[in-house]
């Protein structure tokens, strides 16, 4: 549930909203709905990583642009080890390594701040 | 500690969004730049994105309509001017924004800006030339122009409309990557795109290299190896052409005409002219076409750019139906063709560069002297600001000749303890003309009268206009704003406290070179002599190389019942001229050394047909050799590091066939030999095939065939995003071949246009895409056929129902109300 309202509120906000509005739905979205810091923290962090990649591959598919290539070359000029990745795993990682945290200790800070305010009887 | 407990999470997300939200050295911020919502995979481009669609713009009169045609050419259809240049202005926004707004911040030298402190030499040395505050003073004369400023306005109303409605995520990848934003355009800006251009064309100079020569060597020598005009050479106005005008009369010759450095020699950072940056056009009359109607080609050679430094486009009102290459930031089509007229430019390379060594009163710098008096400087405080905060200032002086350049650290024996300093006259500060309406006029012309008043207007930097209509004329003018100079003026550094050292006026515009319907029925240039000795003012004792202007005219001579694709061809002619010239002597002297005779190297060389043809391993040898060649004749008695400037190649061409005992070829630095021409010769030789085999390997078809040697390269305008250009592009030529394609540089727009009493046929492509996006199709589709020497035919629309299988979408621009 939690799960699945993070990705399609965040999907719909991401859309117009700036790359961190993802933060402030999983913070709400857990202080309403979480159980546990850890449910909160995962579940954020794998809705948010579950919607960027999923869009990132989409666009990737649909327009059948080398831009993740050139980019990911871009970034990994220096790093001969990286070369050889495709361009597009480099950049799902990159997207991930950014919004997993941001979006999990937003969760997190949801039920801790909500436990902060009501403590949990 | 329960509070902590329950808190930090919230920090901690805080803290990461700040970390991801900002950039951090030469990382971009990753938030931004990796969502796909936001950041660079949205400038992917799906081909379906572009789909018909209706936009409404504050700014407009009327309905504009852009038709896009299979290659991503928009043509504009207004009903107006303004709305025409306003549409142009949106419509080049829109492909390639962050291209042109780039351009100025190099020109402004602002690029500290948005690269960081790494520019600051850079945009120092830009700023000093002062082409920003001749844009500026420009841009404020063409305001009382009405059709100048109301071009220009529209323009930058257009751009800014389109500026207007981008969210960071429409932005160009450039911007996210670089991590800034983009400003508004002004009819400023458009101007700063053309000081650009002046700067590539005509920012350069050799006349302290020169200088140095004079000084260790003295005038006799400087007579025999840097003569005023070249052994071989064939001028673009055609020798025994009749002038037919009264020359005013030029400055005559004082009797000192430099001013020598006093100690040792100079350092001057000032670039050489830039061998590379030339181009080549041509038109051929009716008498030796097929259709009996003037033919015309254009191929400018310019660094070759991705994204692309042209962009076609066809603008039609109810005054002008024009097709051809703008440049972006700049209204107008520069180099084109209309129902009636065709036209192109090549740079004319004349010296409008020259430097005057200044002697200040003391060093505050405010007073330098001149004709006999103290006179005073102008100061102006230079602030650049750096990416992420902070600002350096930098104080430039201008005299009446212009800005001061180049500040010498050391005393001079004019005053001890003052530095030296050397101003700068430069014909990119002139701030009158109004170059912008040569090509608003050019756009619109009819026929040959049209065509020289559109020419009037033009300041810099002097190109040769050449012209061809469907009246049967064909003609070619070196036009610009060209110094009246005494002979020999400006070949070395000048001393600024002569008044006779001055600029002291400009050769009568109607007394530049020009030439119309030729008896040989055909014009063309090649970056050569504008004019042969005849000619009664000094332009300049160098111009480019003759190579490709032999070349180009021999093929003319012999072209009978021509057609658009001989022209075609010829721009892709590969034939080495200098190699015809010189190689037969080279190998007469490489023959005498039997290792060298007996190697395979020899023998491709010997066998070679002179075509740099992409596959041809001898164009590897040969011109590889002529480096070496060229160090190995001239480097001991003219070292570069010393700044010194090589004689010509066409000068050692004549010393190689005519002079072989000519005392220069013996090597000073060995005081106990004495070298002959087949020493220097061979030695240099094989000095070339080691270096080819350590590089190559040894001696094969593939690994040594010319286009991988020479290896053709487009790069990207932020040199790191090497993933953004191309390398390895398979093709021939070489920098002086007709196709004058080197590893850098080359034919950057190819034009072709055959003109007809009904309605004109034209080809043309240039090496790269109408979008400036790296994620779109039209991003780079054009560069392999550019590399294969094809031409696409233009789609020219008589009207904007035309109807061809070749549009693909259409776009309406709407006024608001």
């Amino acid at each position: 549930m939690l799960y699945l309202l993070i990705v399609l509120i965040g999907g719909v906000l991401s859309y117009f909203a700036p790359w961190w509005i993802i933060a402030p739905v999983c913070f709400i979205l857990c202080w309403w709905l979480a159980r546990k810091p850890a449910h909160a923290f995962w579940v954020s962090a794998f809705a948010a990583v579950t919607l960027w990649l999923g869009y990132a591959v989409y666009l990737q598919v649909v327009t059948g642009s080398g831009l993740a290539d050139n980019v990911a070359a871009i970034f990994t000029g220096s790093m001969p080890v990286l070369t050889d990745m495709p361009g597009i795993v480099i950049v799902m990682l990159v997207a991930t390594l950014v919004i997993a945290p941001v979006a999990g200790f937003s969760g997190l800070a949801g039920v801790q701040m909500k436990r902060l305010i009501h403590p949990p009887r | 500690m329960r509070f902590i407990k329950h808190v930090w999470p919230l920090f901690v997300a805080l803290a990461l969004i700040y970390v991801f939200h900002n950039s951090w050295g030469v990382l971009p911020p990753l938030g931004k730049v990796f969502s796909p919502f936001q950041g660079f995979l949205q400038n992917s481009e799906r081909v379906a994105d572009r789909s018909d669609a209706a936009v409404i713009l504050d700014g407009m009169h009327d309905d504009v309509t852009v038709r896009y045609d299979d290659n991503a050419v928009p043509h504009i259809f207004a009903k107006n001017d303004e709305d025409l240049y306003f549409a142009q202005g949106y419509v080049i926004a829109r492909d390639r924004l962050w291209q042109m707004e780039f351009y100025t911040l190099v020109a402004a030298g602002r690029l500290t800006e948005v690269v960081g402190q790494g520019a600051l030499e850079y945009d120092r040395f830009n700023r000093r030339l002062g082409m920003a505050r001749s844009a500026m003073a420009i841009a404020q004369n063409l305001k009382t122009d009405s059709v100048a400023n109301r071009m220009l306005t529209a323009y930058a109303a257009g751009v800014n409309a389109y500026i207007k409605q981008l969210a960071y995520k429409d932005l160009p990848i450039a911007y996210k990557l670089l991590n800034y934003k983009p400003e508004p355009w002004s009819p400023y800006k458009s101007i700063l795109m053309l000081m650009n251009m002046r700067n590539t064309l005509n920012g350069g100079s050799n006349d302290y290299r020169l200088t140095n020569v004079l000084t260790k060597y003295g005038a006799e020598v400087i007579a025999d190896l840097f003569p005023s005009y070249p052994a071989l050479e064939s001028p673009v106005v055609p020798t025994g052409t009749d002038w037919g005008f009264q020359p005013v009369a030029a400055p005559p010759v004082p009797d000192q005409v430099a001013a020598l450095p006093d100690s040792n020699r100079l350092a001057f950072q000032v670039p050489s002219p830039r061998p590379d940056v030339g181009s080549n056009n041509w038109a051929v009359g009716g008498s030796r076409t097929v259709t009996g109607l003037p033919l015309l080609a254009n191929d400018p050679h310019l660094q070759l750019t991705l994204p692309s430094i042209w962009y076609q486009m066809q603008l039609s009102s109810p005054t002008v139906n024009v097709y051809g290459v703008a440049l972006p930031g700049t209204p107008a089509i520069i180099i084109g063709f209309n129902k009636d007229v065709a036209w192109g430019v090549t740079n004319v390379g004349s010296d409008v560069m020259d430097f005057y060594r200044i002697r200040f009163r003391n060093d505050s710098f405010d007073e330098y002297w001149h004709d006999g008096q103290w006179k005073p400087t102008t100061m102006h405080l230079e602030t650049f600001k750096l990416k992420g905060g902070g600002a350096l200032l930098d104080t430039l002086y201008y005299t009446h000749h212009g800005p001061i350049i180049y500040q010498e650290a050391k005393s001079t024996n004019y005053m001890r303890g003052i530095p030296a300093g050397y101003a700068m006259r430069w014909i990119t500060n002139e701030t009158d003309g109004a170059d912008v309406l040569t090509f608003y006029y050019l756009n619109r012309a009819k026929d040959y009268s049209d065509y020289r008043k559109a020419l009037t207007y033009f300041t810099a930097p002097a190109q040769h206009f050449i012209f061809s209509s469907n009246g049967g004329d064909i003609a070619i003018t070196a036009n610009g704003k060209l110094p009246l100079k005494w002979k020999g003026q400006g070949k070395y550094l000048l001393d600024g406290t002569l008044a006779e050292h001055d600029w002291q006026g400009w050769i009568p515009k109607d007394q530049n070179p020009t030439v119309r319907n030729p008896p040989r029925d055909f014009v063309s240039s090649a970056n050569q002599f504008p004019a042969d000795t005849t000619y009664p003012y000094y332009l300049d004792w160098k111009f480019a190389h003759s190579g490709r202007a032999i070349r180009i005219n021999e093929r003319l001579q012999a072209m009978v019942a021509a057609t658009a694709d001989s022209l075609r061809d010829l721009q892709n002619d590969n034939f080495n001229v200098d190699a015809r010239r010189v190689l037969p002597r080279l190998l007469l002297s490489l023959a005498m050394d039997d290792s060298i005779k007996r190697s395979a190297e020899f023998d491709v060389l010997e066998r070679w047909n002179y075509m740099n043809n992409a596959d041809a391993v001898g164009a590897t040898i040969f011109e590889s050799w002529l480096d070496n060649l060229l160090a190995g004749i001239w480097a001991d008695e003219f070292p570069r590091d010393e700044r010194m400037l090589y004689p010509s190649l066409d000068r050692t061409f004549e010393l190689i066939n005519q002079q072989p005992d000519a005392k220069w070829f013996d090597n000073v630095n060995t005081s106990d030999t004495v070298e002959t021409i087949d020493d220097i010769l061979c030695e240099s030789f094989k000095l070339t095939v080691a270096e080819l085999r350590e590089r190559w390997g040894d001696l094969s078809a593939d690994d040594w065939a010319w286009s991988r040697v020479k290896n053709t390269r487009i790069g990207y305008l932020v040199p790191n995003f090497t993933a953004f250009g191309r390398t390895g592009i398979v093709n021939g030529g070489g920098s002086s071949i007709v196709n004058a394609t080197s590893g850098t540089h080359g034919p950057s727009w190819r034009m072709v246009v055959q003109l007809d009493t009904a309605w004109p046929v034209a080809y043309g492509l240039y090496p790269g895409g109408q979008s400036g996006n790296p994620g779109s199709d039209y991003y780079d589709n054009m560069i392999d056929r550019w590399a294969n020497g094809e031409l696409d035919t233009l789609l020219f629309m008589k009207d904007v129902d035309e109807q061809s299988p070749r549009l693909r979408h259409h776009m309406v621009l709407k006024p608001k109300n």
